[in-house]
């Protein structure tokens, strides 16, 4: 223990690096964590609405609503987010200038609407084919069983890799850096050059995004237990 | 009551069902048997058009069902299907499972539908299973609420799809005995099943199909102890 500690305190003092400089700006980014928590938040709205409506898009046995959702899925997680990015800011300027703030919810959303469409997608589908005709020998119509009996399973199977996905994005919001948005890693690179203490700098950008990924899997895993009061096998 | 005409029936270039005619008046309980892959289970599925006959009409009551989203619609409120694996709504309790029928597609009052759910679960023996989920009921309890769940809509005729075929041996007689009770009450019932004694007791005529034919009917009396197919009497003594 004692030699442990030792060890410890003996590396400090060789570090190149003033550890303490992480407590003491810690607070500095806290505008830059709630700029990255708003792309996140309004990227994942964006992206689940884009998801969903995609998802059933693709289930559609209409060719002018599967053709299009395939298209689209096929193009963006085909591309990288980077990419999508640049094109909404710098490559629609000719058509259209769309601010920072904006251009990385867009593409944030855009991106991400791909992945959830295809963890929708993947979450009706795996609903017992009984489900809806058992629905449907009650008498309820097509669109009825799909919002009172297929949904309401299939979100419970699409929490997980949803809250995956979260985690995904929130750490994808870095790349508006590349924007000049202020999130949290710009912030980081400018005070660690403007201080000449990049790796203090950048490493409380990581202990942010370290917060509020864990806030974030603890969320999920809340909601995915209150989900689970129906499977408890229990009092049989 | 209902009247089947000329269906055929084919997935790909399989014809599993050939020209089928069945007759089924108020009150009766048929009972179809046949070796699996006959077709029985999708002949049943056709008269609540959950399958499509490419070829020939179902009639309720003398009306022709015309394979139109709405018309589909109201026949299976007035036709109750009971499933081979129960398919309970899993995320609903015993009670909502009974009552999403009666509620969200005959919008019944909330007065009404509680004296109704107490009643079904009354009549299939669970009313102190009303708040479990399905995950805590065993088979013989799950398909019990099925039962329940059709019988909920008021339907006119039932249709059992081998309902006993996924549940434990000692398990089956709960469920066979609460379709004996519905049957000796008069309900119109078309039973796809393997158990034979339910036949025995219960049926007021056996059809027996093979390969998408229906090869003899009769009383049960008639078709256990005297077939007269050849092939009826060979399926008989591999089962019975």
């Amino acid at each position: 223990m004692t030699n442990c500690a030792k060890g410890v305190e003996e590396l400090n003092i060789d570090l190149p690096w003033d550890l303490s400089a992480i407590p003491e700006y810690f607070f500095f980014f806290k505008d830059a964590a709630l700029l990255t928590l708003q792309i996140t938040t309004l990227g994942i709205i964006v992206g689940l609405g884009i998801g969903l409506m995609v998802a059933f898009a693709k289930i559609s046995h209409h060719k002018i609503f599967n053709i299009p959702a395939s298209a689209y899925i096929f193009l963006i997680r085909g591309t990288p987010l980077l990419l999508q990015l640049w094109i909404i800011y710098y490559g629609l300027t000719a058509i259209v200038t769309i601010p920072r703030f904006p251009s990385a919810v867009m593409a944030l959303g855009i991106h991400n609407g791909a992945y959830i469409a295809e963890i929708f997608r993947g979450a009706i589908q795996s609903i017992d084919r009984g489900q809806m005709e058992a629905a449907q020998s009650i008498g309820m119509t097509y669109p009825k069983a799909m919002r009172r009996i297929i949904l309401p399973q299939a979100f419970k199977r699409a929490v997980p890799p949803l809250g995956n996905q979260f985690i995904i994005a929130l750490k994808d919001s870095s790349l508006a850096s590349t924007i000049a948005v202020h999130e949290l890693l710009l912030k980081g690179r400018q005070l660690g050059s403007s201080l000449f203490m990049y790796m203090e700098m950048l490493i409380i950008v990581g202990l942010w995004y370290l917060i509020m990924t864990t806030v974030l899997t603890y969320g999920v895993s809340v909601i995915e237990k209150r989900l689970q009061v129906s499977d408890y096998r229990s009092e049989h | 009551m209902i009247t089947i005409q000329g269906l055929n029936k084919w997935f790909g270039d399989l014809h599993v069902l050939k020209g089928i005619d069945l007759n089924v008046k108020e009150r009766e309980v048929v009972v179809i048997i046949g070796a699996s892959g006959s077709g029985k289970s999708t002949l049943l599925r056709c008269i609540n058009f959950l399958e499509r006959a490419q070829q020939g009409n179902v009639f309720i009551e003398g009306t022709k069902i015309e394979p139109r989203t709405k018309v589909i619609n109201q026949l299976r409120q007035e036709v109750g299907m009971v499933f081979q694996h129960f398919n309970l709504f899993p995320h609903m309790t015993v009670l909502q499972n009974v009552l999403e029928g009666p509620t969200q597609v005959k919008n019944i009052s909330r007065g009404e539908a509680a004296k109704l759910g107490a009643e079904l679960l009354k009549k299939v023996g669970l009313e102190d299973k009303a708040d479990s989920y399905p995950a805590m009921l065993s088979g013989g309890q799950k398909q019990r609420v099925a039962i329940a769940r059709a019988l909920a809509m008021q339907p006119k005729v039932m249709l059992f799809d081998e309902p006993t075929s996924a549940l434990d041996p000692e398990l089956v007689g709960e469920v066979v005995g609460v379709m004996e009770e519905l049957a000796k009450e008069g309900m119109t019932m078309i039973v796809v099943t393997h158990e034979m004694w339910f036949a025995r007791e219960a049926a007021d005529r056996v059809i027996y199909m093979d390969e998408g034919v229906i090869i003899e009917e009769g009383s049960p009396e008639k078709i256990f102890s005297n077939p007269e197919n050849e092939r009826t009497q060979q399926f008989l003594s591999q089962i019975l």
